[in-house]
C-alpha cells in the first residue's frame, strides 16, 4: 500500500497539468464567477454557496479526468493486476493521493476565498474541513465515473456520474448555510465524515470491478 | 515441478472461436513458444494464462503458491513524462535497481537515463520496458512478441538472457512470429483450430 501511495504521489507530482490545472481553475472560478453575475459585495455571502459548489464540481471534474486512463492505455493496470490480483489498493491509493495533493489544496483555496465572499474569518477551519470532506466525496464519485468509461474518454463517465453528486451538493449546501447562519454544523460534518469513510471503503471495490471489466 | 496447467481453454469472440480446447502444462525451467498467425489469439492466450482475460471455456490452474510472474505485453507500461531512471525507480527496490542499471548500460540507455522517456525511440522504449522483466527475479517470464522493434544485438542479448534463465529453472512462455532461437516446446494455435 505504501509502495502504491509513494508511486502515485510521485507520478502525480510530475504531472504539472494534472494537479496545477484544478487549483488554477478553482482560483479562476472563485474570482470570475462573482464578477460575471454582477452581484454587490453585500450579496456575496448569499451567493457563496453557489460559487463554492460550481468551483468544487468543476475542479473535481478536471482533477479526476485522467485518473485511470493513462494507466489503462500504457498497460500499467495490467502490470498492477499481476501483482495485487485486483485494483482495490491501487484505487484507494490514487484517491488518497488525489485528495491530499489536489483536494486539500483546493479546500484551502476555497476557505481562503470565503473571506472575500463575505464569510466570517473565524469560520476558516469549518469551511476548510467542509470543503476537504466534500472533495473526498466528489473525488470518490468521479473516480467511479472515470473508471466506468475509461476506454471511451473518461469525461463521459464523469458526466454520467454527475447526478450522483446531487446528495453531496445538498449536504454541502446545508453545511455552508449552517456555517453562515446558524448551528448544526457538527452534526452535518459528522454525517459527511461517516459517508466519506464509507464511500472510501466501498467505492474502490466498485471501481476495481469496473477496471477489471475494462482490461478483460 | 509443474508450475501451471491450462485445461480445455476455448476463447470465442461473437461465436467466432479464436482457439478451441487448448490444454498444456508448464513445468519449472521449461519454455513454451506460442506460435500462430496474426489474429490467431496468441496475445489473448497469454492474457488468459495471466488471469487478465477470462476464457470462454476451460481454466488455468497454478500449482505453485505465490507464483512470481514477470510479463511484458504489447503495452510497455512505462510513463512517457518520466525519465528512464524515474521509471525504474518506480518499479524496483535498491537491489533490483542495481541490476536494472547494468541492463541500462548493456542496452546503451545509461547516458539517456535522465532524458524524458517520450524523447526515446520506439526501440529504446521497448528496451526500457524489457528491463522490467530482466531486472526482476521471477518463477515465470511471459513475453508477447519480445523481439519486435529490437535491433539484432539487443535481440541476441535478450535471447542469451532467456536461455540462461531457463537453465536456472525459470519457466518461459513467449509468443513470436519468428523462431526465437530458444530451445522450447512449440504450441501452434494457428494449427490448433484446424
Amino acid at each position: 500500500m505504501l509502495r502504491l501511495v509513494k508511486a502515485e504521489s510521485f507520478k502525480l507530482s510530475k504531472k504539472l497539468k494534472s494537479w496545477l490545472g484544478p487549483l488554477l481553475i478553482m482560483v479562476l472560478v472563485l474570482i470570475a464567477f462573482p464578477l460575471s453575475i454582477d452581484i454587490s459585495q453585500f450579496d456575496l455571502a448569499k451567493f457563496y454557496f453557489s460559487i463554492i459548489v460550481v468551483s468544487l464540481l468543476m475542479t473535481s471534474f478536471v482533477a479526476t479526468e485522467g485518473m485511470f486512463e493513462e494507466d489503462f492505455e500504457d498497460g500499467s493496470l495490467e502490470q498492477e493486476f499481476l501483482i495485487e490480483k485486483d485494483f482495490y489498493k491501487l484505487v484507494l491509493s490514487k484517491i488518497f493521493v488525489y485528495v491530499c495533493l489536489i483536494g486539500i489544496p483546493i479546500a484551502f483555496i476555497g476557505a481562503l476565498f470565503s473571506f472575500a465572499n463575505g464569510v466570517a474569518i473565524g469560520s476558516f477551519a469549518s469551511v476548510f474541513l467542509l470543503l476537504s470532506l466534500s472533495n473526498l466525496l466528489l473525488f470518490n464519485l468521479f473516480a467511479f465515473g472515470n473508471a466506468l468509461s475509461i476506454n471511451k474518454g473518461a469525461m463521459l463517465g464523469v458526466l454520467s456520474s454527475l447526478p450522483l453528486a446531487l446528495p453531496i451538493i445538498i449536504l454541502l449546501g446545508t453545511a455552508v448555510r449552517s456555517i453562515q447562519f446558524g448551528d448544526g454544523f457538527v452534526a452535518i460534518i459528522t454525517l459527511m465524515t461517516g459517508i466519506g469513510l464509507l464511500m472510501s471503503a466501498i467505492m474502490p471495490l466498485i471501481i476495481s470491478a469496473a477496471l477489471k471489466t475494462h482490461i478483460d | 515441478m509443474k508450475l501451471l496447467s491450462a485445461q480445455n481453454i476455448t476463447y470465442s469472440i461473437n461465436e467466432n472461436k479464436l482457439f478451441h480446447n487448448l490444454s498444456f502444462n508448464i513445468n519449472s525451467g521449461e519454455g513454451l513458444h506460442i506460435k500462430g498467425g496474426n489474429g490467431s489469439g496468441k496475445s489473448t492466450l497469454l492474457r488468459i494464462i495471466l488471469g487478465i482475460t477470462s476464457p470462454s471455456k476451460g481454466f488455468v490452474e497454478t500449482h505453485a503458491q505465490d507464483l512470481n510472474i514477470s510479463y511484458l505485453g504489447h503495452k510497455n507500461a512505462i510513463k512517457n513524462y518520466l525519465t528512464p531512471l524515474e521509471n525504474l525507480e518506480l518499479l524496483f527496490n535498491d537491489a533490483e535497481l542495481k541490476i536494472a542499471f547494468e541492463w541500462l548500460r548493456k542496452f546503451g540507455l545509461f547516458d539517456l537515463q535522465d532524458e524524458l522517456t517520450a524523447s526515446l525511440s520506439y526501440g529504446q522504449q521497448k528496451k526500457l520496458a524489457l528491463i522490467r522483466v530482466l531486472a526482476r527475479s521471477s518463477d515465470l517470464i511471459i513475453l508477447d512478441e519480445p523481439l519486435v522493434g529490437l535491433d539484432q544485438a539487443t535481440a541476441d542479448q535478450l535471447t542469451s538472457f532467456l536461455i540462461e534463465k531457463l537453465s536456472e529453472g525459470v519457466s518461459l512462455i513467449l509468443t513470436s512470429h519468428i523462431n526465437p532461437m530458444i530451445d522450447c516446446r512449440v504450441l501452434d494455435i494457428g494449427a490448433n483450430d484446424a
